[in-house]
Order: C-alpha cells, then sequence, then structure tokens
C-alpha cells in the first residue's frame, strides 16, 4: 500500500477523504447491527446515535486535515530549498575551475561597472545627508563655489550685504544660508604650536546648520548668534577633523584654538555623515561669515557690494517650484543691487549687460567638479556595461557548454522520473548561489576599484567624495549580478530541461548546429563590442596626445611656478616691491636660473582675473565684447617665461613703482580692437577717466589650460605688477606668483629655488612651488584619466573576447572530432583542417567587424559630441580593426593548429 | 476521571488510541472495536471524539496514515504509529502508571487522623 504519487493540494480531496473515511465506519458499524439482528433503518439510527454529533465532528476532522497538509507543504518547500543549495554548492564546488571562471569573469565586469557606478552616486546622484535636501535651492552658480571676485554686483556670487537682503526681503524660503570659501587657514590647536596647520575651511551664515538640519553629536552647532556683529568668534568643527585632530575627545567643546592668529571657541562637533555643501571636497572647520574680515583683515569685504564670494542654499517653502523660486528672487535680488550701485561704470554695467541668475537644485550640494566629471563618468559607465556585455558572452558560452555536458545527467534524471520544474528550480538555485558569490565578490571589487579610481583622479588636486558600499551601490551591483546569471544561467537550464530523453541518453549526439550558431553571433556580438571599446580607447588617446602637444607659446619645459601668499602679511605697496625684488634677485643667483619674473596668475594656476574696458574706435556690440582678460606682470615678463613679443616692447622696469598707466597686450587682443591698425601707442580707458596706453604686442600664450580659451579669455592685456598706489582705479595684487626660468631641467632645480625664496623674508609663505610641466599635467587629470581608463577598458575588452573565441573554437573542434576525424580518413589534409578550423573562427569575427564598426563610428561622434574635441578618424579605425583581426587570429590559431595534429583513428573512436 | 457511562478524557483517549496501534496499522472502527473489546466493554469509545482524536494525533506527528482496502473491499484510512508516536507512548504509560500507583497508594491507606 505504497504512495507513489503525491497529488496535489484540494480542499475536495481532503473533503472526500474525509467522507470515505466516515462513510466506511457507518457502513462497517451498520452491517454489524444489521447482523445482530437490526433492520437497516433501526441499524442506522442506532450508528448515528453512537456516533455523535457527525457534522461537528466532521468540520473538525477537516480543518485538522486542512492544517495538516498546509503543515507538510511547508516543510517540503523547505526541505527542497535545503537541498536545491545543498546540491548546487557541491556541483559547483566540483566544478571549481568552471565556478572559478564565472565568478572571477562577473566579478571584474560586474564590479568594473560598481566602480564606475559607485563614483557616479558618490559625485552626481547622492543627495546631501540633511533633511529634506530635495527642499534644498542653489542660487548663485555652483561653479564658483571655491571663487571670489571683485566687481559688479551679481547673482552669480554674492555679497554678504547682497546676501543679507536676500535673506530678509524673500518671500519663497524658510531659511536660506550663505557659504562661502575660505582660502588657507592657519590653524593653531594647540598654544605655542610651531608650525600652523590647514584645515578646509568654509564660512556660513549663523543658521547653516538649523536651516540644513543637521545638528552637532558632541557640543552644539553654530547658531545665528554669531551673525551679530562683535559676537565673540565661534567655530564648529567637522566629526572627521574631530577624530583625526583631537582623537575624538570631548573636552574640544569650549576650547580656544587660534585661526590666522584669532582666537576662536570650538562650539562642538557636526555628526559623522556630514561633511558640508560642497561635494568633491570635504569641510573641516565652519566658521560663521562675520568673522572673516577679523580672520583675514587684509581682505576686508565684509560690507563690501562689490566683493562676490558666497552662494546660497535656500530651503524653499512648500508647494513651490524651481521656476517661482527664481521668479520670486529676481525682483529682491535686483532691487537690493540696483538701489545699492554707487559706481558708475557699475550703473552702466547693469544696463548693458543686465543681471543672471542662476537658481538650481540644491539637494545634491554644490560642486565645481561635478561638471567636469560629469560627461566622462557617463562615457565610462557606457564603456564598462559593453564590458560586461563581452563578459556575459563569456559567461553564458561556459554555462552552454557546461549545460550541454551535463544533458545526460538531466535526461536520466527525468527519466527516473524527476520534476522537471524541479530540475528547473534547481538549476536555478544554482545561478542564485553564483549570482551571490559573484556579486559579493564584484562589490568588493568595486569598493576597491573606486578608492583606486579616486585616488588617480585626485592627482594634483585631491578630490574627496564620501565613497562606500552605499544602498543604491549595493542593489545595482546585486541586480546586476542576478540579472546576468539568470539571463545566461536561464537560457541554458530551460534548454537544458527541455531535452528530447531519447537522443540525448543515447551516447552520442550530434546535433550541435543550433548551440554552435548561437555562438557564433555570440562570438560576433563580443568582437563587434571590442571593436566598438577599442576604437573609442584609440580615438581618446590620439586626442589626449594631440591636447598634450599642444603650443602654449611659451617655455614650457623650462618653468617653476612658485605661488606665494602676500595677503597674510599685508603688505604695502613699497615693502611688496622691496620684497619681489630680493626674491627676484635671491632666485637669479641659483645656478641654471636664466631669468625671473612673477605675475599675479601665474601659469596653469587655475585663478585668472577680468576687467571691463572701452576702446576709443570700437564698438562694442554685445557686453560680452567690452571684457578682456587681465594679469599683472612684472618687468621683462614676456622674454622671461619664453613667450614673443611682435610690436613694440616688452614691460620694463621703468613701468614699475609709479601709476599703471602703461600695458602690454596679446594678439588676440590687438586683433579684436584693432583690426588691422597699429595698437602701440593706442589709448584704452577703464571707469570714467583712467587712460592707459599700449606700449607692446605680445603673441598669445596658453597659459591657463591647454584647450583653447573662448573669446573673451583669449585676449589679454598685462598690466605692470609693482604699481604705485591708485585708489579707486587699480588694486594691489592679490597673488604673488614667481616664475622662473632654467636652462635645465626644472625638477633638478625646486629644491634649491624653494630654499632660496623660504629665506628672503620670513613673513612670506610658499604656498606651493612646482615646475609648469606638472601643473599642465594635473590641468589635464581627467583627460588623462579617462584615455588610460578607455585603453584599459580596450585592452580588457581585447583579452576577453580572445578567450572567449579560444574557448568556443576549441569547443567546436571537440565536438566536431568525429566530423574531422571522417575528414581525414577520406583523405584531407592536417592543412585543410587546420584551415577550415581557421575560415570558421574568421566568419564570426569578419561578421563581428561589420557589425561593428557602424556602431564604432556612432560611438566616436558620440565621444565628440561630449567628451572631447576631436573628430572621429579614420586611424584610429584602422588600428582598432587591426588590432581585433590580430587577436582575433591569433585566439583562433593555438586551437587551429592543434586541429592539424588531430590522428584520425583516435578522432573517430572518440566519443 | 471516568463518566459514569463510561466515557473517557481526552487525554485518555490519546493514550488509549497509541496503545491500540502498537501491533500495527487499524483503521478508526477497528480502533474503537478493540478498546471495547480488550476492555470487556467497561469503556465506551465515543465513536465522533475517536475520529477527531486520530486526526488530530496525526497533524500533531504520532500518527501517519495511508488509504489502503479492508477486508471486504471497502476504501478505509489506516493509521500507524511514527517514531515519534511510540515514545509518546511509552512516556505516556509511564506516567499513567505513576499516577495509579499513586491514588491506588492513597485509596487504600489506613485512615490516620492529623495529629
Amino acid at each position: 500500500m505504497r504512495r507513489v504519487l503525491r497529488l496535489p493540494f484540494s480542499r475536495r480531496r481532503l473533503t472526500r477523504d474525509v467522507d470515505d473515511e466516515l462513510a466506511f465506519h457507518f457502513a462497517t458499524r451498520i452491517d454489524q447491527l444489521v447482523a445482530r439482528g437490526l433492520t437497516l433503518e433501526a441499524a442506522r439510527a442506532e450508528a448515528l446515535k453512537q456516533f455523535g454529533d457527525i457534522e461537528s465532528v466532521r468540520q473538525g476532522m477537516l480543518s485538522l486535515s486542512e492544517e495538516r497538509e498546509a503543515a507538510a507543504r511547508r516543510a517540503t518547500v523547505l526541505s527542497d530549498v535545503r537541498q536545491d543549495l545543498t546540491y548546487g554548492i557541491r556541483t559547483l564546488r566540483r566544478g571549481a575551475a568552471f565556478t572559478g571562471l564565472v565568478v572571477g569573469g562577473l566579478a571584474l565586469g560586474i564590479g568594473a561597472n560598481a566602480t564606475i557606478f559607485s563614483l557616479i552616486d558618490a559625485m552626481l546622484l547622492r543627495q546631501l545627508p540633511v533633511t529634506k535636501p530635495e527642499e534644498l535651492v542653489a542660487v548663485g552658480d555652483p561653479e564658483n563655489v571655491t571663487s571670489s571676485g571683485y566687481g559688479t554686483p551679481s547673482a552669480e556670487l554674492f555679497s554678504y550685504p547682497l546676501y543679507r537682503d536676500v535673506h530678509d526681503n524673500n518671500q519663497v524660503f524658510s531659511g536660506v544660508v550663505a557659504t562661502g570659501p575660505a582660502s588657507r587657514l592657519d590653524v593653531r590647536v594647540e598654544r605655542g604650536m610651531a608650525e600652523p596647520e590647514h584645515p578646509n575651511g568654509r564660512f556660513v551664515s549663523g543658521n547653516y546648520f538649523s536651516v540644513l538640519g543637521v545638528r552637532a553629536a558632541v557640543g552644539t552647532t553654530l547658531d545665528s548668534s554669531d551673525d551679530a556683529p562683535g559676537a565673540l568668534a565661534r567655530a564648529t568643527i567637522s566629526h572627521g577633523y574631530w577624530t583625526r585632530r583631537f582623537q575624538g575627545d570631548s573636552t574640544v567643546v569650549g576650547r580656544a584654538i587660534t585661526v590666522n592668529g584669532a582666537g576662536v571657541v570650538i562650539t562642538g562637533v557636526g555628526p559623522p555623515a556630514f561633511t558640508g555643501e560642497v561635494v568633491g571636497s570635504t569641510t573641516d572647520i565652519w566658521l560663521p561669515i562675520p568673522t572673516h574680515d577679523l580672520l583675514r583683515p587684509n581682505e576686508r569685504i565684509l560690507d563690501n557690494r562689490r566683493a562676490g564670494w558666497l552662494l546660497l542654499l535656500g530651503r524653499t517653502k512648500p508647494g513651490l517650484t524651481l521656476e517661482q523660486v527664481k521668479q520670486g528672487l529676481i525682483p529682491v535680488i535686483e532691487s537690493s543691487i540696483r538701489s545699492n550701485v554707487s559706481s558708475r561704470d557699475d550703473i552702466v554695467a547693469l544696463n548693458t549687460r543686465g543681471l543672471t541668475y542662476a537658481v538650481s537644485s540644491g539637494a545634491r550640494g554644490l560642486s565645481s567638479v561635478r561638471p567636469a566629471f560629469a560627461a566622462p563618468l557617463v562615457a565610462l559607465m557606457i564603456g564598462v556595461a559593453l564590458l560586461l556585455c563581452i563578459v556575459c558572452v563569456n559567461v553564458a558560452n561556459l554555462l552552454l557548454a557546461r549545460g550541454i555536458a551535463r544533458r545526460r545527467e538531466m535526461s536520466l534524471r527525468l527519466a527516473l522520473g524527476a520534476n522537471r520544474s524541479r530540475i528547473v528550480r534547481q538549476l536555478l538555485t544554482e545561478g542564485m548561489l553564483l549570482a551571490l558569490v559573484s556579486g559579493t565578490a564584484a562589490v568588493l571589487v568595486g569598493w576597491w576599484g573606486s578608492k583606486a579610481l579616486l585616488a588617480l583622479a585626485s592627482e594634483g588636486k585631491p578630490v574627496s567624495l564620501a565613497l562606500g558600499p552605499s544602498a543604491p551601490v549595493l542593489a545595482f551591483t546585486f541586480a546586476l549580478s542576478l540579472g546576468s546569471v539568470v539571463l545566461f544561467g536561464l537560457v541554458p537550464a530551460l534548454r537544458s530541461s527541455r531535452v528530447d530523453l531519447a537522443s540525448a541518453l543515447r551516447a552520442q549526439s550530434r546535433s550541435v548546429a543550433q548551440g554552435a550558431r548561437f555562438g557564433v553571433w555570440l562570438i560576433a556580438g563580443q568582437v563587434a563590442v571590442s571593436l566598438v571599446l577599442v576604437a573609442g580607447a584609440s580615438m581618446l588617446t590620439r586626442s589626449l596626445r594631440a591636447i598634450q602637444s599642444t603650443e602654449l607659446g611659451l617655455d614650457r619645459d623650462h618653468l617653476i611656478v612658485a605661488d606665494l601668499d602676500i595677503t597674510t602679511p599685508g603688505y604695502s605697496a613699497d615693502r611688496l616691491a622691496t620684497a619681489v625684488h630680493a626674491l627676484r634677485d635671491r632666485v637669479m643667483e641659483v645656478p641654471g636660473v636664466v631669468d625671473v619674473t612673477y605675475s599675479e596668475n601665474g601659469l596653469f594656476t587655475g585663478t585668472d582675473w577680468s576687467t571691463s574696458l572701452a576702446v576709443p574706435g570700437f564698438t562694442a556690440r554685445i557686453p560680452e565684447d567690452s571684457i578682456t582678460s587681465q594679469d599683472l606682470a612684472g618687468a621683462g615678463y614676456a622674454r622671461a617665461i619664453g613667450a614673443r613679443v611682435i610690436a613694440g616692447r616688452d614691460l620694463e622696469p621703468r613701468d614699475e613703482g609709479v601709476l599703471p598707466r602703461v600695458v602690454m597686450v596679446n594678439e588676440s587682443f590687438a586683433r579684436f580692437y584693432f583690426a588691422g591698425r597699429d595698437p602701440v601707442g593706442q589709448f584704452i580707458r577703464f571707469d570714467d577717466s583712467v587712460h592707459v596706453q599700449i606700449v607692446g604686442v605680445v603673441a598669445d600664450i596658453r597659459g591657463q589650460s591647454l584647450q583653447a580659451p573662448e573669446a573673451r579669455r583669449a585676449r589679454r592685456i598685462y598690466i605692470p605688477f609693482l604699481h604705485a598706489v591708485d585708489p579707486g582705479n587699480f588694486g594691489q595684487p592679490d597673488n604673488l606668483r614667481l616664475l622662473v626660468r632654467t636652462s635645465g631641467d626644472p625638477a633638478a632645480l625646486l629644491q634649491r629655488v624653494r630654499r632660496e625664496i623660504v629665506a628672503v623674508d620670513a613673513a612670506l609663505t610658499l604656498d606651493d612651488i612646482r615646475p609648469l610641466s606638472a601643473l599642465v599635467r594635473v590641468s589635464i587629470r581627467q583627460e588623462r584619466l579617462v584615455a588610460r581608463i578607455a585603453t584599459a577598458l580596450g585592452v580588457l575588452a581585447l583579452l576577453l573576447a580572445g578567450i572567449g573565441l579560444y574557448g568556443v573554437t576549441t569547443y567546436t573542434i571537440a565536438r566536431r572530432r568525429n566530423e574531422i576525424g571522417v575528414r581525414l580518413a577520406l583523405g584531407a589534409r592536417g592543412l585543410d583542417i587546420g584551415r577550415m578550423v581557421l575560415r570558421d573562427v574568421l566568419r564570426p569575427v569578419a561578421l563581428g567587424l561589420v557589425v561593428g564598426l557602424p556602431l564604432a563610428i556612432v560611438a566616436m561622434r558620440l565621444l565628440q559630441q561630449h567628451l572631447i574635441d576631436a573628430a572621429p578618424d579614420a586611424g584610429s579605425v584602422a588600428i582598432a580593426i587591426a588590432v581585433l583581426v590580430a587577436s582575433a587570429g591569433v585566439a583562433g590559431a593555438a586551437p587551429a593548429v592543434q586541429a592539424t595534429r588531430i590522428d584520425p583513428l583516435t578522432a573517430l573512436r572518440a566519443d | 476521571m471516568l463518566d459514569p457511562d463510561g466515557g473517557l478524557l481526552r487525554g485518555t483517549l490519546d493514550v488509549l488510541i497509541l496503545k491500540a496501534l502498537t501491533w500495527g496499522p487499524r483503521h478508526g472502527y477497528a480502533v474503537a472495536e478493540w478498546v471495547k473489546g480488550v476492555t470487556d466493554g467497561d469503556l465506551l469509545v465515543e465513536e465522533g471524539p475517536l475520529y477527531t482524536a486520530l486526526h488530530r494525533l496525526e497533524k500533531s506527528g504520532w500518527l501517519s496514515s495511508e488509504w489502503g482496502y479492508s477486508e471486504n473491499n471497502r476504501r478505509a484510512k489506516y493509521y500507524q504509529l511514527t517514531r515519534t508516536g511510540r515514545a509518546q507512548l511509552r512516556a505516556e504509560v509511564g506516567a499513567w502508571e505513576r499516577y495509579v500507583r499513586a491514588v491506588g497508594k492513597a485509596l487504600s491507606a489506613p485512615s490516620t487522623a492529623p495529629s
């Protein structure tokens, strides 16, 4: 009485069973009573009486049966799952090489995607760790997050008085904060520290922490009492800074430290996750805006409406859209600016140029690096996604091959009565295990990779991001992992479960045709994708080389740029002149130094100034036409840096020390304002009354970046650096960059020059000193990084595609051994076999190239549109094709050679 | 413990059912007849509660069941003890014997007045 089949659960069956059981009882009882002599009716009545309440008993039996059935079913499912898992783990461990290849490949491919995605998440997607970040709106251009400037009041970079007006008069924000950069802070944490430290600081309004909804972890934060003029100077430090520098000591609350020589009391420590609103850098210390003038006494800008240095973050009132906020702010800003403007030049500028408003979402913080990295990150994301496709093809081939190898096992199990869905489920479980292991490995690869990539990207100028397995990154990684395995594991699973029992159990299985054709398409796909990646990498590399070899118009390989801080000492114009001349003379003494000059902006330092002017005889068509870049330069500037003077003369010592009334202009300037005429001797006008005369024209130099500058940045005037105080017109320089020309390798002289500079004046601090070539490299670090990664992706693609090709070819030969044996036996030569194999290898490659070529061209056009300046060129494509064909040849050669050596007898005998 | 008409309380019914199945699978009717027979009719098994008890014991995992055919070829549900059922039976028998001994001692003790 063995149960053979388990029937599906059904309430009808249970009811029937219960009724049958009761029916049996009554039938037997009635028989017994009838045998004792009762009539049928009497027997029935007696049986019912003896039984009791039949209906309630029946209900009780039924519900008990149902509960029992449900419990049994649950137990079976659990034991099935456990069985699947155990079997799956065992199978994967048995085929360790296979498992290793699949897990390794997926970990690499998915990990690469996780790497780029975590960078994208940290830099482009993640919202600030504040209360309701979606309510925040940034006012002002986030590109200015570390800038400051003087000039006509603008709505792209706010002055403090303008912020206060917006704060007091707006109707759209429930709270609005201001935040501005703190350049180089000298912080002494303990009394009597010899060398100060330089934590990253930001000036913020008193309501900063309360509007953002950030609470102190220890102590309190800055609050609105810090906005009162004359308030005690306080600061809040970040959690990271607290842990690093103060070792998490809670007595830091109320401690007095020295910032730029002034006493500042620490209010408390921010929460662990909060590093400020600037994405790409971490803030260590927040200072109240009113302390700015205290900490930078030579740069008093608090009440100056022409000093723009703040960006605003406002929390919108409920129900307002971004556009409404913008429209609500425009009148407030406009009226504040217009009713307070004094200089006539500003009035004119406002009337002609108007005000540009920048209002954008602040949920993701402010960043100046984001625009630079956004396009490359997206391009890389596409690149690694393509790489993943190649990896997945290899994984699919592996799983397919293994699926075919296991057909016999599957068919046997089916023949022995296994449930088809059970087999599929068990294969899926194996797939899940693979996905889980691969996903975990991929997370690790992604984490390590993103840290490494960020370190590479930070070359020269650190970019700091909070990287770490965050929920989106984990979800992304495991979703990809699951998707890849299920997609490429499900196919073989379904196919192998649909196997035809008879033919599969037979020793020979000749029906490889369909599988082979699918494999051909996969190989072709890999080749196509590889072509796209290699062509893209080739194009990026060529573009990079072109950029790197741009002619700068100066002696690029023999210059050192030294950045000195002259605002802290607060030199008078005379003292500055003495110091600068002393520096120049001292450095000139160093053997190997050929020339020394100085300027305000230096070369490739990332700072630049512009100014507006009027040229008599020139009519500006648009407001932009009146703007030109300016620099303050020392005597002999052009000669010292190796630039060519093409008309008139260079700036000379006689131009120094007096009111600045002569300038040198560059070629673009001359061409723009004086088309055709000789500019030397002509005058240009600044403000109302100041006229300066052009004494020379210098050939254009690329002194800011390797890329071609836009029009108003291309034209430039050079004003003497050391000039007498000229109140109302030209101010004193804010920065001093010493430019040192050497005869040999500038790197060799760095230390010596540094020593000489530092020895000149104790009050002067040397912020940085580097060869110009190093600064140039840093300026294109993003392009270099992208080109390097793209090349790595291209190489990886070739490698993986080559491995895939090799694998598939070997496999196909193995399966065709019989056929090959027959051919050999019928008189074919080894060479013929080799040629046949090679032809079969090259066919999918050719197909892939044909499909991939248009795709590669499209990709290159996209690169041109969004990323680089170069046009898609035939050279890149030709290189890519050549490399691919060569790789395919190499990958197919080994199996082909092997095929020529097949012994016909063993081939025919083989299974 | 015992009703005047020989009915049984639930716990006792369970142990009787378990005992009934010690010698092999039986259907519900056979269990009832066995109890009546083996106690010389002193114990009357209420048939309704008996079947409920059988299902309850099966749900608890002490009995397992199979469908089969009786002597006169009727479809009947046969119950048998599981391993845990056997263990449970041993435990219950032990408890019952201890209980009977204890009460027996109390009932046969000479009356002693509390001092």
